[in-house]
C-alpha cells in the first residue's frame, strides 16, 4: 500500500513538473523577431471539417494556418476554432479583460461596434476585395454609414418536402398558410398521425428563426418600415399565433421548445416528417445520416395575399482595435493580408463548399457553380432573402426576447401580452 | 489538541501558508473581482465601466424571470440533495451487507461520479428523446410498451428529468460517505442494542443514525454547495426552455450574461446566490455542529 | 426430533402450493390473450363515396374478403370515410377499407406452436407442476423433521421445488413481454418492410399459432395488421406463481421472511446497478454505431447491427489522445498540488491549537461557494496578470485551489482520528515535525489521503467551464472541452461524442477501481470525524 501511494504521489509530481515545463503558448512577444506580427484569430466551428481545414490536414494535406504563414512571411496566426456553444463566453470574457482577439468570426457585431471595439472595415480591407463582396450583404453590417464587418459566408432557408409522401397522400405542395393546414391534416389522416406533417423549432438556440418565418410570411417582422423595433405588431401576433395553432392541432413535432433543428432534420431524414424549413445544407445532411429521401424545395408558405420571404443567415468576420499594437498600419495591413488570403477563390471555394454554405463574394460564384449546378438556384434564393436586423444594438435582447415570448406562449401564456411586454422593454 | 512539544507561536500559520496562498490567489482574488463587478457598469460586450452602486442588484431583482428561477432553484436543491441523501443512505445500508458481488456493485456505483456533468446530461438527453431515444428503444424492444412515449411532454416533466439526472450523479457521493460512516460503527453496539430488545428501526434510530450523522453532514453541506452551483445539467438538457421555466439560478445567469448580455444584473445575481448559499450552508452547519457538541 | 406441529405446518404450506398451482391452471384455461387482426387495409385519398375510384377499390376489397372467407376466416369489412372541408371550401375525402377478425387465446394454446412465447409458456406450466411434484417428494417421510435435520435427498428436492417455482415466477413477465414484442412490434416491423431476416419463418409460425395455418401465402398481409392485447387478469398468473414460490420457500427454509428479504436485497442491488450502467450501455452502443444507425427512428436495434470500430480511430485522428493527455496532466497536477498544500494545512488544523482556526475552516468552505462560471471574468483577469492564460499549468493551479476545501476537511478528519502518540514518539527520537509527518502520520493516514486524491482527481478531470475560457490553443485543451468539437453548427456526431466520452470515463473508473477498497476505509476515518 505504501509503495502504491509513493508511486502514485511520485507520478503526480511528475505530472505537475511536466505541466510546469510546458511553455505558455500565449503572450510571448519577447521572442518575436522585430517587424513580425501575430494575429489572434477566433473561428467558429461550423462542422466536422472546420478544425481540420484550419489546423489539421484538411486543406489538401496542409492547413490554412500553415499555408497562410508560408505565403505571408512576417505574419503569424494564433488561430483558435471554438464551438458555437462556448464562443460568446470566450469572446466576452476576453473583452472584459482587454484581451480581445484581433480577428473574430461570429454572427453578431452591433454591440462590439457600438462600444467602439471594432476597426472600420475600410481601415484594413483592400479596395479590390471590398468590391468583391455582394453589396446586399455588406449593407447588413452597416451602422451609421460605416461598415464594421464583412460577411464570411451565408446560408439560405427554404421549405423542403418529402416528394413521395405528398404524392402518396395525394396533395399539392402548400404555398399559403391555409393550404399548409389542409395538407397537414391530410397527412395526419393518411398516416394515422405517425408522420409529423410540419416541423417547428422554437428552442433557445434558434427560436428567432421561427419568429422570422411566420412574421415575415405575414408582412410583419422584427422592425417596422422605418427600421424601428415593432415586435408586437398585429401581423406578428397573428403569425406566431398561426404557428402555435399548428402545434396545438398536432401538425408538428411534439416538443418545439426543446427539439432543435438537428432533431427536425433527423426526423425528416428518417421519413418521419413530411415538410420543414431548413438551410440549403439539408440534402448533404440527410445523405450523411444515411437517409434516402426524395426531396424538393419550395418557397416558405405565407399568409394569403402576402408574399413569403426566404430567410438568409449570415456570419461575419470583424477586426478588433488594439491600441497597444506598436505599429497600427502594419497591423491593419496584416489583417488585410489575412482577408485577402481567406477570400482568395483558391482557398475560399474550398471553405464554403466544404460545409455546404453559400459564398459572400462574387469571385467564388463561378467556381462553385461549376462544381455543383444546384448552387445557381440557391444563389437566386439568396438574392431575394431577408436577414435578421443584426446591425441594431438591441438585437441580442430582441432575439432572446422573442424566443422567450414564443416559449412562454407554448406553455400557455398569451402571445400578444408577451410581445407587448418585450416591446415596452425595448421602448423603455 | 497539543502534542506536548513546544512550538513557536507562528508555526501553525506557516503550515497553513501554502494552502492559504493557493486559495487566496486563485479563488479569493476572482471572488473579490466579482464583488467589484457587481457594483460596476458592464457593457453588453463585456467592457467594464465605473461604479454604479446598487443599480445592478435592483435590476437583477426586477428581472421578470427572477421569481420563477428562484423557486426552481429551491426545488432543485431541495429535491436533488434531499432525495439523493435518502437514496444514498439506503444504498449504503444495502452495500454494507455482506453478499456475493458486493465489490462489483460498489465499483459500478462509482461510474456516475466519474463522468463529467456535460457528458451525463448529453447522454440522458439522448436517452429520453421521443423520436430516437434509447429509453423508448429498449422498452419497445423488450415489449414493455407498445407505443413510443414522449418523455418530455411538458416543462414540469422536463424539470423532473433534470432533477433526476442531478440525483443520479449525486447519489454515489452520498452513498460512499455514508458507507464509510457505517463501516466505522463498532459491531458490538448493535449486539448491545439487540440484547436490549431493539428491532431494526430501533437500531437504525439509536445506533446507526447518530453515528453516521457526521458523515451525512459533510456530504450534505458539500452537496448543497455543489448542487446549487451546478449548471451543466440544466444548460445541456433544456437551456431553461420554455422561457426559463426549467432554469436554475446559475444556468439562468449564464444565459443572462452571455445570451441576453445583461452582464451587470447577472453578476449581481451571482453575489445574491453566494449570500443565500452562505446563509443556508452556514446555518445548516451551525445547527448540526451544535447538536453534535451537545451530544 | 420429530415434531407433529411441524407436520401440520408443512401440510399447510403444501396446500398453499397446490392452491397456487390450481389458480394458475384456471387462469391458463381462460382466454386472456386477445387478438384482432386487421387482415387487410387500403387507403385511397381524394376518393368520394360512390365515384369510380371508390367502386373499383371497394370491389377489389370485397373480392379479397370473399377469398378470406373461403379459407375459413370470419372477416368483417369496415369502411371509414374522412371528409373534410379545406380552406378553399372544397371537400376532400379519404376512404379507408379494412377487413377485421378478432378472437381470444388461452395459455394452453401457446404450447408446442414453435413461437418464442411457447417456450416461456411451457416453462411456466412445467415450473409450477414440477415445483408441486418436488415439494411432495421432498416432504415424503420427512414432513415432521425441522429443516436443519433434513437428509440430503429431501433438501435437494425441496430446493428443486423452490427453484422451479422461481423459474415459473420469472417466466410470467417474460411471457407477457415476449407476446408484446412478437405480436405488436415484430410483426408490424416486418409488415412495414423494416425487418427482412427470417420473415417467412416467423410468418409461418404465427400463422400456425393464430390461424391454424390457413393463411398460407397471405400471411404477410394479414399478420402485419394484427392487434394484440393481454387482459389485466394475465398478471394474476404472477400472483399464482408467487403463492407457489412462497409455499416452496416455507417448506425449504421453515420461514419466509428472511429468505424473501435477502432476495429483495439482491433485487434492489441488481436494479440499482442496471440503472447506473444504463447510460454507459447507451454510450457504448452509440459510440460504435454508424452515423445512420444513431438515428434509428423505428427503434429496430438495441445493439449496433455492425460494430463500427473505425469510430475509435476517427476520434483518435481528431485529437482525442492529446486532450486525454492534457486532462491527465491537469488532473494529476492539480491533485499533486492540492495534496502538497492541503496536507500541511490539515496537519496544522488537526494537531495544533491557534487563534483563527475556526475562521480558517469557514474561509476554506466559503471559497467553495461561488460557481466557477460566475468567477470566469475574475479568473481570466488573474491568469492574464500571472501570464498563465492558455496554459495547462494555470488550469492545474485553479483546479488545485478549487478543491482545497474538501481535501483539507477530509484530511483533517483523518489526522484527528489517528492518535498523536506515534508522532510524539518519533519526535522524541529526533525527528522534526516534518519528519514525524512524512514518516509516521502520512503512512498511517494513507486511506484518507487516497480518498482525497480520488476526489480531487475526479473533480479536476471533469472540470469544463473554466477550461473553455482559459484555454484557447487547440493542443492545450482538456478532454471535456475537446469533445465539444463533435457537436458543431452543422451536425451533432453522436457516435463520436459518445465514443470519446466513454474513453474519457474509463481512466477515472480504472483509477477508482484500483483503489476502491482504500476509499471506503478512508472515508471512514475522514468523513466521520470531520
Amino acid at each position: 500500500m505504501k509503495k502504491f501511494l509513493a508511486l502514485f504521489l511520485a507520478a503526480l509530481m511528475l505530472f505537475a513538473l511536466a505541466a510546469c515545463g510546458q511553455t505558455p503558448a500565449a503572450d510571448k512577444p519577447a521572442d518575436q523577431p522585430a517587424g513580425e506580427i501575430t494575429l489572434d484569430v477566433i473561428i467558429c466551428e461550423y462542422g466536422p471539417n472546420t478544425k481540420e481545414w484550419f489546423l489539421g490536414k484538411g486543406m489538401n494535406g496542409t492547413n490554412f494556418v500553415e499555408k497562410f504563414e508560408k505565403e505571408n512571411p512576417g505574419v503569424k496566426l494564433k488561430l483558435d476554432v471554438v464551438s458555437w456553444n462556448d464562443v460568446y463566453t470566450e469572446v466576452d470574457t476576453r473583452i472584459a479583460n482587454n484581451n480581445a482577439p484581433d480577428i473574430l468570426n461570429i454572427d453578431v457585431f452591433a454591440n462590439y461596434a457600438n462600444e467602439g471595439l471594432l476597426l472600420p472595415v475600410k481601415d484594413y480591407c483592400p479596395d479590390e476585395l471590398f468590391k468583391d463582396f455582394f453589396p446586399a450583404f455588406i449593407d447588413q453590417s452597416v451602422i451609421d454609414g460605416t461598415v464594421w464587418a464583412v460577411p464570411d459566408l451565408a446560408s439560405a432557408r427554404a421549405m423542403f418536402y418529402n416528394v413521395d409522401m405528398l404524392k402518396e397522400v395525394g396533395v399539392e405542395v402548400p404555398t399559403t398558410w391555409a393550404e399548409l393546414e389542409d395538407v397537414s391534416q391530410a397527412i395526419i389522416d393518411f398516416y394515422n398521425g405517425e408522420v409529423y406533417p410540419w416541423g417547428i423549432d422554437m428552442t433557445t438556440d434558434e427560436g428567432q428563426a421561427a419568429f422570422a418565418y411566420y412574421t415575415w410570411g405575414n408582412g410583419g417582422g422584427f422592425v417596422d418600415k422605418d427600421g424601428n423595433w415593432a415586435v408586437n405588431s398585429a401581423e406578428n401576433v397573428e403569425g406566431i399565433q398561426f404557428a402555435l395553432n399548428l402545434i396545438e392541432k398536432g401538425y408538428t413535432n411534439p416538443n418545439p421548445a426543446t427539439q432543435t433543428r438537428y432533431d427536425l432534420q433527423d426526423m425528416f431524414a428518417a421519413g418521419k416528417m413530411a415538410m420543414l424549413i431548413a438551410p440549403n445544407q439539408l440534402p448533404t445532411y440527410v445523405a450523411d445520416k444515411g437517409g434516402n429521401i426524395n426531396m424538393a424545395t419550395a418557397g416558405i408558405p405565407a399568409n394569403a395575399g402576402k408574399t413569403g420571404s426566404s430567410v438568409g443567415v449570415m456570419d461575419r468576420v470583424m477586426a478588433f482595435k488594439d491600441d497597444s499594437a506598436p505599429d497600427q498600419a502594419a497591423r491593419n495591413e496584416a489583417i488585410g493580408k489575412f482577408l485577402t488570403f481567406f477570400y482568395n477563390p483558391e482557398n475560399y471555394v474550398g471553405w464554403v463548399s466544404m460545409e455546404g454554405f453559400l459564398p459572400a463574394v462574387n469571385s467564388a460564384v463561378e467556381a462553385l457553380v461549376a462544381s455543383d449546378p444546384s448552387f445557381t438556384a440557391w444563389l437566386d434564393v439568396l438574392a431575394t432573402c431577408q436577414f435578421y436586423p443584426a446591425a441594431k444594438a438591441e438585437w441580442d435582447q430582441v432575439k432572446q426576447g422573442v424566443i422567450a415570448a414564443e416559449q412562454a406562449a407554448l406553455s400557455g401564456a398569451d402571445i400578444q401580452a408577451e410581445l407587448d411586454k418585450l416591446q415596452t422593454e425595448l421602448a423603455g | 489538541m497539543q502534542t506536548g512539544l513546544n512550538r513557536t507561536k507562528w508555526e501553525p500559520y506557516l503550515w497553513l501558508l501554502p494552502s492559504l496562498l493557493l486559495i487566496a490567489i486563485f479563488v479569493v482574488f476572482p471572488i473579490l473581482i466579482v464583488f467589484k463587478l457587481s457594483f460596476s457598469e458592464i457593457s453588453k460586450a463585456g467592457v467594464i465601466g465605473g461604479f454604479v452602486g446598487f443599480q445592478n442588484y435592483v435590476e437583477a431583482v426586477k428581472l421578470p424571470a427572477f421569481k420563477t428561477v428562484m423557486l426552481n432553484t429551491l426545488w432543485w436543491v431541495l429535491s436533488v440533495v434531499g432525495i439523493s441523501t435518502v437514496l444514498g443512505f439506503v444504498i449504503a445500508m444495502v452495500l454494507n451487507q455482506k453478499f456475493h458481488g458486493r465489490k462489483i456493485a460498489r465499483s459500478i456505483l462509482v461510474f456516475p461520479w466519474a463522468t463529467s456533468l456535460v457528458v451525463q446530461a448529453s447522454v440522458w438527453n439522448y436517452i429520453i428523446k421521443y423520436e430516437y431515444g434509447s429509453l423508448n428503444n429498449v422498452l419497445l424492444n423488450l415489449g414493455v410498451i407498445k407505443q413510443a412515449i414522449n418523455w418530455r411532454s411538458s416543462y414540469q416533466i422536463e424539470f423532473i428529468w433534470e432533477c433526476g439526472v442531478g440525483i443520479f450523479v449525486t447519489v454515489p457521493f452520498v452513498a460512499f460517505c455514508v458507507l464509510a460512516g457505517l463501516q466505522s460503527i463498532d459491531g458490538s453496539l448493535y449486539e448491545a442494542a439487540t440484547m436490549d430488545g431493539a428491532g431494526f428501526w430501533g437500531k437504525l434510530r439509536n445506533v446507526t443514525l447518530p453515528l453516521v450523522r457526521p458523515a451525512l453532514t459533510v456530504s450534505t453541506v458539500l452537496n448543497i454547495i455543489y448542487v446549487f452551483n451546478s449548471f451543466p445539467i440544466v444548460y445541456t438538457m433544456t437551456k431553461g426552455a420554455p422561457a426559463h421555466k426549467t432554469d436554475t439560478m446559475i444556468a439562468y445567469l449564464y444565459m443572462l450574461s452571455f445570451y441576453e448580455r445583461k452582464k451587470g444584473p447577472a453578476t449581481a445575481l451571482s453575489v445574491i446566490g453566494f449570500l443565500i448559499l452562505c446563509a443556508c450552508a452556514g446555518l445548516y452547519m451551525m445547527t448540526v455542529m451544535r447538536k453534535e457538541e451537545e451530544q | 426430533m420429530k415434531n407433529p406441529e411441524l407436520r401440520a405446518q408443512n401440510r399447510r404450506a403444501l396446500v398453499f402450493l397446490l392452491l397456487g398451482l390450481a389458480l394458475a391452471a384456471v387462469l391458463a384455461s381462460l382466454p386472456l390473450f386477445h387478438f384482432s387482426a386487421v387482415v387487410y387495409t387500403k387507403k385511397s385519398p381524394n376518393t368520394f363515396v360512390g365515384d369510380a375510384t371508390y367502386q373499383s377499390v371497394k370491389a377489389e376489397v370485397e373480392a379479397l374478403a370473399e377469398s378470406y372467407r373461403e379459407q375459413g376466416l370470419e372477416v368483417s369489412l369496415d369502411e371509414e370515410v374522412i371528409e373534410r372541408v379545406n380552406s378553399k371550401g372544397e371537400t376532400t375525402s379519404l376512404v379507408s377499407f379494412s377487413l377485421n377478425e378478432s378472437f381470444g387465446k388461452n395459455l394452453w394454446s401457446f404450447l408446442g406452436k414453435g413461437i418464442p412465447s411457447s417456450l416461456a409458456a411451457l416453462g411456466i406450466v412445467l415450473g409450477l407442476s414440477l415445483s408441486a411434484v418436488f415439494a411432495m417428494l421432498g416432504l415424503r417421510g420427512s414432513a415432521e423433521l425441522p429443516v436443519r435435520y433434513l437428509d440430503r435427498r429431501s433438501r435437494m428436492l425441496r430446493n428443486a421445488a423452490c427453484v422451479s417455482a422461481l423459474l415459473a415466477l420469472l417466466l410470467v413477465p417474460v411471457l407477457l413481454m415476449m407476446n408484446n414484442y412478437a405480436f405488436t412490434r415484430q410483426l408490424s416491423l416486418y409488415g412495414a418492410d423494416l425487418l427482412q431476416d427470417g420473415r417467412e419463418q416467423v410468418y409461418a409460425r404465427m400463422d400456425r399459432f393464430l390461424f391454424a395455418g390457413t393463411l398460407g401465402e397471405n400471411a404477410s398481409k394479414t399478420l402485419s395488421g394484427l392487434q394484440y392485447s393481454a387482459s389485466g387478469m394475465s398478471w394474476l398468473l404472477l400472483a399464482a406463481a408467487l403463492i407457489t414460490l412462497l409455499a416452496a420457500v416455507q417448506l425449504r427454509y421453515g420461514w419466509i421472511k428472511g429468505p424473501v428479504l435477502r432476495a429483495l436485497m439482491y433485487a434492489f442491488v441488481v436494479v440499482v446497478c442496471l440503472v447506473t450502467l444504463y447510460p454507459y450501455y447507451v454510450m457504448l452502443i452509440t459510440g460504435f454505431r454508424s452515423n445512420a444507425e444513431t438515428l434509428d427512428m423505428y427503434f429496430l436495434h438495441m445493439f449496433p447491427t455492425k460494430w463500427i470500430w473505425s469510430n475509435l480511430t476517427d476520434i483518435v485522428h481528431r485529437g482525442v489522445p492529446r486532450y486525454l493527455l492534457n486532462s491527465l496532466l491537469v488532473a494529476g497536477g492539480a491533485t499533486g498540488v492540492a495534496m502538497l498544500c492541503g496536507i500541511p494545512a490539515a496537519y496544522a488544523m488537526a494537531r495544533m491549537s491557534f487563534r483563527g482556526k475556526k475562521a480558517f475552516l469557514g474561509f476554506v468552505i466559503m471559497s467553495q461557494m461561488f460557481s466557477p462560471v460566475v468567477l470566469l471574468i475574475g479568473i481570466s483577469q488573474l491568469m492574464n496578470t500571472l501570464h498563465l492564460n492558455d496554459t495547462v499549468f494555470g488550469l492545474m493551479m485553479i483546479n488545485a485551489a478549487f478543491n482545497q476545501a474538501f481535501a483539507i476537511w477530509l484530511l483533517r478528519g483523518t489526522f484527528v482520528a489517528i492518535s498523536p502518540e506515534m508522532e510524539q514518539a518519533a519526535m522524541i527520537d529526533g525527528c522534526g515535525t516534518l519528519g514525524a509527518l512524512t514518516r509516521v502520520l502520512i503512512p498511517m493516514a494513507t486511506p484518507g489521503i487516497v480518498t482525497a486524491l480520488i476526489f480531487v482527481f475526479i473533480n479536476a478531470w471533469n472540470e469544463y467551464t473554466i477550461s473553455t475560457v482559459l484555454i484557447s490553443t487547440n493542443a492545450n485543451r482538456p478532454i471535456t472541452v475537446g469533445i465539444t468539437q463533435f457537436s458543431s453548427f452543422n451536425m451533432i456526431e453522436w457516435q463520436y461524442l459518445f465514443a470519446a466520452s466513454l474513453l474519457a470515463t474509463i481512466p477515472v473508473v480504472i483509477l477508482f477501481m484500483s483503489i476502491e477498497k482504500h476509499l471506503a476505509a478512508g472515508l471512514t476515518s475522514g468523513g466521520v470525524k470531520g
